[in-house]
């Protein structure tokens, strides 16, 4: 008895301790790993979305809230409008957890610009070829209107051979912000309102 | 082992993947350019160096029951705290080497030394043993890289080695390149271990 006692009391310890210095220093890292995949992930996704420059595209941020989760908006405007938002969200049912994407949308039309991967954990060779440009291809010009979906389902997405865990949490993962695109569009462009008043509309 | 033959086994006699031909997933998958090499050889260093440590620490507190469960939980500590730093200091690094880092968990030389060294051994030997291994891994991953870099892609870390006329040998930075430079490698050691009388693993 005393030394099963003394098994789980130490490696117990071990695991408690370990857990406490990791997340110590996961909150005290987080925000220069947030400014640090800022300027290599998102800024470059921006710019591809967008065709404008990062850094005049990384400050235009709002955060909406939905089902307990929030989702980072970026935006651009035209001439005081908003003509194009991108909205990040966790694709659940990766192999390895979320794949977290952004999607540009081009809100005048309702189209969607395109889809970039901000994280994932995918499988090199597997699941990692959901970042290849020719799968991604397959996002532009998709429209707000319908759900998406793979082509297996009844959609126009084909999933990746051997892949169909990542391709479905990208499809997963568009279907979150379509549904925030479709059903809180108000919403989102009050708060780019709100969020905008003190600064000068581009291209103004 | 004395104090000294820990601090330089690893560099010949027990130097990795070669002479322990342990971890070899990281030196076939991340040794694509040189500077992918050394940085998955520095990560593995300081994991090494700090696990030996703690698990040298903690060898008479830890049961030998448990004793591998907490040896993965101090190493897995200490490689998500590696791939936290790399992301907030070296973000281009931890792309670069991906989920390879997470990876270092299952290192078997991380594991191998705790069992056969840090766990019968006091602190500052353990310290000096993963500090020559790892930097024997180290060594070895950024020739493995460099190798593959100049002959697949004409540069060295990044630089041009050769003039414009080169034409790369694609083959060296894929899979089967890897294979084909750390084979040649071990033979010519092997051939070179021979030819002194020396004593090795492979015979």
């Amino acid at each position: 008895m005393r030394e099963i006692l003394r098994l789980v009391v130490v490696l117990g310890l071990i695991c408690s301790l370990s857990a406490a210095a990791l997340a110590y220093v996961r909150e005290a890292l987080a925000p220069r790993i947030e400014q640090q995949s800022d300027f290599y992930v998102r800024g470059p996704a921006l710019e591809r979305l967008f065709e404008r420059p990062a850094d005049e595209l990384l400050a235009n941020k709002v955060v909406i809230e939905s089902d307990g989760l929030s989702y980072p908006v970026f935006f651009t405007r035209e001439n005081g409008e908003v003509t194009g938002i991108a909205v990040e969200a966790p694709g659940h049912g990766g192999y390895a957890g979320d794949i977290v994407i952004m999607i540009g949308v081009d809100l005048p039309r309702e189209r969607l610009l395109g889809v970039e991967i901000v994280a994932h954990g995918e499988t090199p060779g597997v699941g990692a070829r959901v970042e290849t440009p020719s799968f991604r291809r397959q996002w532009t010009g998709m429209t707000v209107a319908a759900p998406a979906a793979l082509r297996t389902d009844g959609g126009s997405v084909d999933a990746i051979t051997g892949a169909t865990y990542s391709s479905r949490a990208m499809i997963d993962g568009t279907n979150q912000v379509l549904d925030l695109v479709r059903g809180r569009k108000a919403e989102i462009l009050e708060l780019i309102a709100a969020a905008g008043d003190d600064r000068p509309a581009e291209g103004a | 082992m004395n104090f000294r033959q820990a601090l330089t086994h690893g560099f010949w006699r027990d130097l990795p993947p070669f002479r322990l031909v342990l971890g070899l997933c990281p030196s076939l998958a991340v040794t694509a350019t040189a500077e992918n090499g050394l940085g998955m050889g520095v990560a593995v260093t300081f994991v090494l160096i700090f696990s030996n440590m703690f698990i040298s620490m903690l060898r008479k507190v830890i049961p030998d029951k448990v004793r591998i469960a907490s040896y993965i939980v101090l190493i897995a500590t200490l490689v998500v705290l590696v791939e936290l730093v790399m992301k907030a200091f070296f973000f281009p690094l931890s792309q670069q080497l991906g989920i390879y880092i997470p990876l270092i968990v299952v290192n078997c030389i991380i594991l191998g030394r705790a069992e056969a060294f840090a766990s019968r051994n006091p602190v500052a030997i353990s310290m000096a043993d993963g500090l020559s291994v790892g930097l024997g891994f180290t060594m070895s991953l950024t020739l493995v890289g460099s190798l593959r870099e100049i002959l697949g892609a004409g540069t060295w870390f990044a630089m041009p080695v050769f003039g414009e006329g080169y034409e790369p040998f694609g083959f060296m930075v894929k899979a089967p390149g890897a294979f084909l430079c750390l084979g040649v490698l071990l033979g010519l050691m092997n051939a070179w271990s021979r030819k002194r009388g020396e004593i090795f693993i492979q015979t």
